[in-house]
């Protein structure tokens, strides 16, 4: 074969392969999720009165202020991605540094909320608490563990930035912020889903 | 690297701002405004109508510029449009559906 066959691009869309494989992969996300806000939804009607009172013991104050967090860290990272286009490598660096610090800012608020939830005994195996606190902890908690799974290669890129060759993989980040603000999407229906909609 | 222009800037800033806004109005909606009863439709109902559709104008706009789904192929478009439609649809179905089978 002459030509060599260019293998980073899918042929019809020119859309990169990393870029495609996230979206599978965010579209296999979704469903995990969905998972459970189906059966939140349907539990949450058959024992509404156990979940109104589960959902008034949750702090909305505090989960506010983790979306402003949230949604401050999806545009720092549109912002790296931005300048990391640009060649621009030290805007890059802060706008990423901006966005781990959003990051674990959240986890620093979602810490004081849960501890606060241990010292009053709202967790699953207390009596009525059993059901509303187990989606509150196992939302809430796969949602701070993609936090966390999103964090990893975001650190490792800021300390690749520092090197003498930067971090010259634009695509990789656009695929990183990608899955970022789909962490950010999950927040969006989290938030009024379980702290919000008991009236 | 589709959005080589000026505007990409400005237009990031301008979702932050719907983001805020929006999250501003789902506490309002959800914790200072009780809709009354619509006909056969209870007042939480519709509160929750209210909650759904922000999150999805939300979503939308996050979708359409931070992930950058208007400047991509409409093929891309396509194959993320799906899982987020049954994703939109079920939220919506079962809060009325299973509200209206079951009782409280």
């Amino acid at each position: 074969m002459s030509s060599a066959l260019n293998l980073s691009h899918e042929p019809v869309t020119k859309v990169k392969h990393g870029k495609i494989a996230m979206w599978a992969f965010l579209a296999s996300e979704l469903m995990f999720f969905s998972g459970f806000f189906g059966t939140f939804i349907v539990l949450r009607n058959t024992n509404y009165e156990v979940f109104k009172h589960g959902a008034h013991e949750l702090a909305w104050p505090l989960a506010l202020l983790n979306t402003f967090i949230l949604i401050g860290s999806s545009l720092t990272m549109a912002m790296a991605i931005y300048h990391l286009e640009r060649h621009n490598n030290g805007k890059f660096r802060t706008y990423l540094g901006l966005t781990i610090l959003g990051a674990f800012g959240f986890l620093i608020v979602k810490y004081f909320e849960y501890s606060a939830k241990w010292q009053h005994h709202l967790f699953p195996g207390q009596d009525e608490h059993t059901v509303f606190f187990s989606f509150y902890f196992l939302m809430t908690g796969f949602h701070a563990m993609h936090v966390v799974g999103g964090m990893i290669p975001m650190v490792y890129m800021f300390f690749k930035s520092y090197t003498k060759s930067a971090y010259p993989h634009p695509s990789k980040v656009e695929t990183l912020g990608l899955y970022w603000h789909f962490v950010d999407l999950m927040w969006i229906f989290i938030f009024p889903a379980l702290y919000l909609i008991f009236p | 690297m589709s959005n080589d222009h000026g505007k990409v800037l400005p237009s990031y800033m301008k979702v932050f701002a719907t983001l805020c806004t929006l999250t501003l109005l789902t506490v309002g909606a959800a914790e200072f405004i009780h809709f009354g009863d619509l006909g056969p439709i209870p007042g939480y109902s519709i509160n929750i109508f209210v909650g759904i559709v922000i999150a999805v104008v939300k979503v939308i706009c996050v979708m359409y510029i931070f992930m950058h789904l208007k400047f991509d192929h409409p093929m891309l478009r396509f194959f993320v449009y799906v899982p987020v439609f049954l994703f939109f649809v079920m939220s919506f179905a079962l809060n009325f559906l299973e509200k209206w089978t079951y009782t409280r």
